[in-house]
Protein backbone atom coordinates (compact mmCIF):
# COMPACT_ATOMS: atom_id res chain seq x y z
CA UNK A 1 0.00 0.00 0.00
CA UNK A 2 1.46 3.04 -1.35
CA UNK A 3 1.24 6.21 1.32
CA UNK A 4 1.56 9.54 0.50
CA UNK A 5 2.10 13.23 2.01
CA UNK A 6 0.00 15.93 0.38
CA UNK A 7 -1.74 18.94 0.65
CA UNK A 8 -5.49 19.14 0.95
CA UNK A 9 -7.44 22.46 0.40
CA UNK A 10 -9.17 23.79 3.47
CA UNK A 11 -10.84 27.02 3.90
CA UNK A 12 -13.25 29.00 2.36
CA UNK A 13 -13.79 30.22 -1.08
CA UNK A 14 -11.44 32.97 -1.98
CA UNK A 15 -9.34 32.57 1.76
CA UNK A 16 -8.08 28.92 1.13
CA UNK A 17 -5.09 27.00 3.49
CA UNK A 18 -4.15 23.79 3.34
CA UNK A 19 -3.38 20.72 5.58
CA UNK A 20 -0.30 18.55 5.26
CA UNK A 21 -1.47 15.16 5.26
CA UNK A 22 -0.83 11.58 5.00
CA UNK A 23 -3.35 9.36 3.17
CA UNK A 24 -3.62 6.29 1.22
CA UNK A 25 -2.60 6.81 -2.47
CA UNK A 26 -5.59 5.23 -3.30
CA UNK A 27 -8.38 7.85 -1.48
CA UNK A 28 -7.66 10.90 -2.51
CA UNK A 29 -10.99 12.19 -2.98
CA UNK A 30 -13.11 10.52 -0.02
CA UNK A 31 -12.02 12.59 2.42
CA UNK A 32 -10.24 9.94 4.66
CA UNK A 33 -6.56 10.60 5.90
CA UNK A 34 -4.51 8.96 8.22
CA UNK A 35 -2.53 11.64 9.83
CA UNK A 36 -2.21 15.05 9.61
CA UNK A 37 0.78 16.35 10.36
CA UNK A 38 0.80 20.03 9.49
CA UNK A 39 -0.59 23.14 7.68
CA UNK A 40 0.55 25.46 5.00
CA UNK A 41 -1.23 28.95 4.85
CA UNK A 42 -0.08 30.94 1.59
CA UNK A 43 -2.63 33.66 1.94
CA UNK A 44 0.31 35.44 4.50
CA UNK A 45 2.90 37.61 3.17
CA UNK A 46 5.15 35.81 3.09
CA UNK A 47 2.88 32.09 3.03
CA UNK A 48 2.80 30.86 6.43
CA UNK A 49 3.34 26.55 7.73
CA UNK A 50 3.81 24.51 10.56
CA UNK A 51 4.56 21.26 10.31
CA UNK A 52 5.27 18.13 13.38
CA UNK A 53 8.90 17.87 12.38
CA UNK A 54 8.91 14.38 14.73
CA UNK A 55 5.72 13.12 12.52
CA UNK A 56 6.75 13.93 9.05
CA UNK A 57 10.65 12.49 9.99
CA UNK A 58 8.67 9.06 10.99
CA UNK A 59 6.63 8.68 7.50
CA UNK A 60 9.28 9.60 5.65
CA UNK A 61 11.38 6.87 7.40
CA UNK A 62 8.14 4.84 6.84
CA UNK A 63 8.53 5.01 2.73
CA UNK A 64 5.43 7.87 2.35
CA UNK A 65 5.82 9.52 -0.72
CA UNK A 66 5.74 13.59 -0.75
CA UNK A 67 4.30 15.06 -3.04
CA UNK A 68 6.57 18.18 -4.92
CA UNK A 69 4.67 21.08 -3.05
CA UNK A 70 5.04 18.99 -0.11
CA UNK A 71 8.68 18.23 -1.12
CA UNK A 72 9.25 21.80 -1.40
CA UNK A 73 7.84 22.89 2.12
CA UNK A 74 9.68 20.00 3.89
CA UNK A 75 12.96 21.83 2.35
CA UNK A 76 12.27 24.96 3.04
CA UNK A 77 11.70 23.17 6.89
CA UNK A 78 14.63 21.98 6.89
CA UNK A 79 13.16 18.61 6.84
CA UNK A 80 15.15 15.83 5.20
CA UNK A 81 14.62 11.59 5.06
CA UNK B 1 2.97 34.27 -4.80
CA UNK B 2 3.11 30.63 -4.70
CA UNK B 3 1.91 28.79 -7.58
CA UNK B 4 -0.25 26.26 -5.96
CA UNK B 5 -1.81 29.10 -4.29
CA UNK B 6 -2.04 31.21 -7.23
CA UNK B 7 -3.82 28.33 -9.00
CA UNK B 8 -6.41 28.01 -6.20
CA UNK B 9 -6.99 31.41 -6.21
CA UNK B 10 -7.73 31.59 -10.26
CA UNK B 11 -10.15 28.64 -9.80
CA UNK B 12 -12.08 30.33 -7.14
CA UNK B 13 -12.49 33.12 -8.88
CA UNK B 14 -12.76 31.63 -12.57
CA UNK B 15 -13.28 27.82 -12.14
CA UNK B 16 -17.10 28.03 -13.59
CA UNK B 17 -16.00 28.84 -16.83
CA UNK B 18 -14.29 25.94 -17.28
CA UNK B 19 -15.73 22.88 -18.62
CA UNK B 20 -16.98 20.57 -16.30
CA UNK B 21 -14.08 17.75 -17.33
CA UNK B 22 -11.62 20.82 -16.71
CA UNK B 23 -12.99 21.55 -13.41
CA UNK B 24 -12.40 18.19 -12.24
CA UNK B 25 -9.45 17.42 -13.55
CA UNK B 26 -8.72 21.15 -12.07
CA UNK B 27 -9.44 20.57 -9.17
CA UNK B 28 -7.39 16.80 -8.43
CA UNK B 29 -4.58 18.76 -9.20
CA UNK B 30 -4.82 21.90 -7.05
CA UNK B 31 -7.22 21.34 -4.21
CA UNK B 32 -5.94 17.65 -3.63
CA UNK B 33 -2.49 17.83 -5.00
CA UNK B 34 -2.82 14.44 -7.16
CA UNK B 35 0.03 13.98 -9.23
CA UNK B 36 0.16 14.04 -12.98
CA UNK B 37 0.35 10.27 -13.10
CA UNK B 38 -2.59 9.70 -10.65
CA UNK B 39 -5.17 11.82 -12.04
CA UNK B 40 -4.34 10.00 -15.57
CA UNK B 41 -4.58 6.28 -14.49
CA UNK B 42 -7.73 7.14 -12.48
CA UNK B 43 -9.28 8.79 -15.90
CA UNK B 44 -7.73 6.25 -18.41
CA UNK B 45 -6.08 8.81 -20.24
CA UNK B 46 -2.24 9.62 -21.10
CA UNK B 47 -0.40 11.70 -18.55
CA UNK B 48 0.83 13.94 -21.41
CA UNK B 49 -2.85 14.46 -21.44
CA UNK B 50 -3.62 15.84 -18.39
CA UNK B 51 -0.58 17.66 -18.78
CA UNK B 52 -1.65 19.75 -21.58
CA UNK B 53 -5.38 19.95 -20.01
CA UNK B 54 -3.89 21.82 -17.02
CA UNK B 55 -1.25 24.09 -18.45
CA UNK B 56 -4.68 24.85 -21.08
CA UNK B 57 -6.73 25.62 -17.70
CA UNK B 58 -3.47 27.46 -16.27
CA UNK B 59 -4.00 29.93 -19.51
CA UNK B 60 -7.67 30.19 -19.89
CA UNK B 61 -7.97 31.13 -16.05
CA UNK B 62 -4.59 33.59 -16.49
CA UNK B 63 -6.20 34.83 -19.79
CA UNK B 64 -9.51 35.88 -17.41
CA UNK B 65 -7.52 37.29 -15.22
CA UNK B 66 -5.35 39.65 -16.94
CA UNK B 67 -8.58 40.69 -18.48
CA UNK B 68 -11.23 41.08 -15.29
CA UNK B 69 -8.39 41.58 -12.73
CA UNK B 70 -10.95 39.97 -9.74
CA UNK B 71 -8.06 38.34 -7.85
CA UNK B 72 -5.65 41.37 -7.73
CA UNK B 73 -8.39 43.45 -7.16
CA UNK B 74 -9.63 41.22 -4.36
CA UNK B 75 -6.06 41.13 -2.60
CA UNK B 76 -6.05 45.41 -2.85
CA UNK B 77 -9.62 45.12 -0.80
CA UNK B 78 -8.38 42.76 1.38
CA UNK B 79 -5.18 45.10 2.35
CA UNK B 80 -7.61 47.72 2.46
CA UNK B 81 -9.77 45.97 4.67
CA UNK B 82 -7.13 45.23 6.88
CA UNK B 83 -5.90 48.66 7.19
CA UNK B 84 -9.36 49.68 8.31
CA UNK B 85 -10.00 47.25 10.61
CA UNK B 86 -6.75 48.38 12.20
CA UNK B 87 -7.84 51.49 12.46
CA UNK B 88 -10.84 50.48 14.25
CA UNK B 89 -9.87 47.51 16.50
CA UNK B 90 -7.23 49.28 18.49
CA UNK B 91 -8.57 52.39 19.50
CA UNK B 92 -8.34 51.06 22.83
CA UNK B 93 -4.82 50.83 22.92
CA UNK B 94 -4.00 53.67 20.94
CA UNK B 95 -6.20 55.86 23.04
CA UNK B 96 -3.97 54.12 25.93
CA UNK B 97 -0.71 55.49 24.28
CA UNK B 98 -2.76 58.66 23.37
CA UNK B 99 -3.86 59.36 27.33
CA UNK B 100 -0.50 59.02 28.35
CA UNK B 101 1.63 61.25 25.87
CA UNK B 102 -1.76 63.29 26.71
CA UNK B 103 -0.87 64.08 30.21
CA UNK B 104 2.42 64.93 29.45
CA UNK B 105 1.01 67.32 27.45
CA UNK B 106 -1.64 68.15 29.84
CA UNK B 107 0.80 69.08 32.61
CA UNK B 108 3.59 70.94 30.48
CA UNK B 109 -0.10 73.08 29.99
CA UNK B 110 -0.90 73.17 33.74
CA UNK B 111 1.95 75.28 34.40
CA UNK B 112 0.88 77.75 31.72
CA UNK B 113 -2.56 78.02 32.06
CA UNK B 114 -4.15 75.58 34.05
CA UNK B 115 -6.34 74.18 31.66
CA UNK B 116 -7.36 70.47 31.57
CA UNK B 117 -8.43 70.73 27.96
CA UNK B 118 -5.61 70.10 26.70
CA UNK B 119 -5.37 65.98 26.39
CA UNK B 120 -9.39 65.95 25.64
CA UNK B 121 -8.64 68.03 22.94
CA UNK B 122 -5.81 66.87 20.96
CA UNK B 123 -7.54 63.14 21.41
CA UNK B 124 -10.54 64.56 19.89
CA UNK B 125 -8.00 65.30 16.96
CA UNK B 126 -6.40 62.48 16.39
CA UNK B 127 -9.97 60.70 16.71
CA UNK B 128 -10.77 62.74 13.94
CA UNK B 129 -7.75 62.04 11.42
CA UNK B 130 -8.48 58.36 12.53
CA UNK B 131 -11.85 58.70 11.34
CA UNK B 132 -10.98 60.85 8.12
CA UNK B 133 -8.83 57.93 6.92
CA UNK B 134 -11.25 55.42 7.17
CA UNK B 135 -13.35 57.18 5.19
CA UNK B 136 -10.60 57.21 2.57
CA UNK B 137 -9.88 53.89 2.68
CA UNK B 138 -13.65 53.08 1.98
CA UNK B 139 -13.88 55.40 -0.75
CA UNK B 140 -10.64 53.73 -2.33
CA UNK B 141 -12.51 50.57 -1.21
CA UNK B 142 -15.37 51.72 -3.57
CA UNK B 143 -13.28 53.44 -6.74
CA UNK B 144 -11.37 49.40 -7.32
CA UNK B 145 -15.06 48.53 -8.36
Amino acid sequence: MAVKIRLRRMGQKKAPFYRIIVADSRSPRDGRFIEEIGTYDPSTDPSTFKINEELAKKWLANGAQPTETVGKLFKAAGIEK
Amino acid sequence: MDKIYEQTMLFDFYGELLTEHQRSVYEDAVYRDMSLGEIAEERGISRQGVHDLIKRCDRILQEYESKLHLVERFAKAKKTVAEIERLTFCTECLEEADGETGQMAGKGADKKSGGMETPQVAGAQKMQTRLQAIRRLSHELLEEL
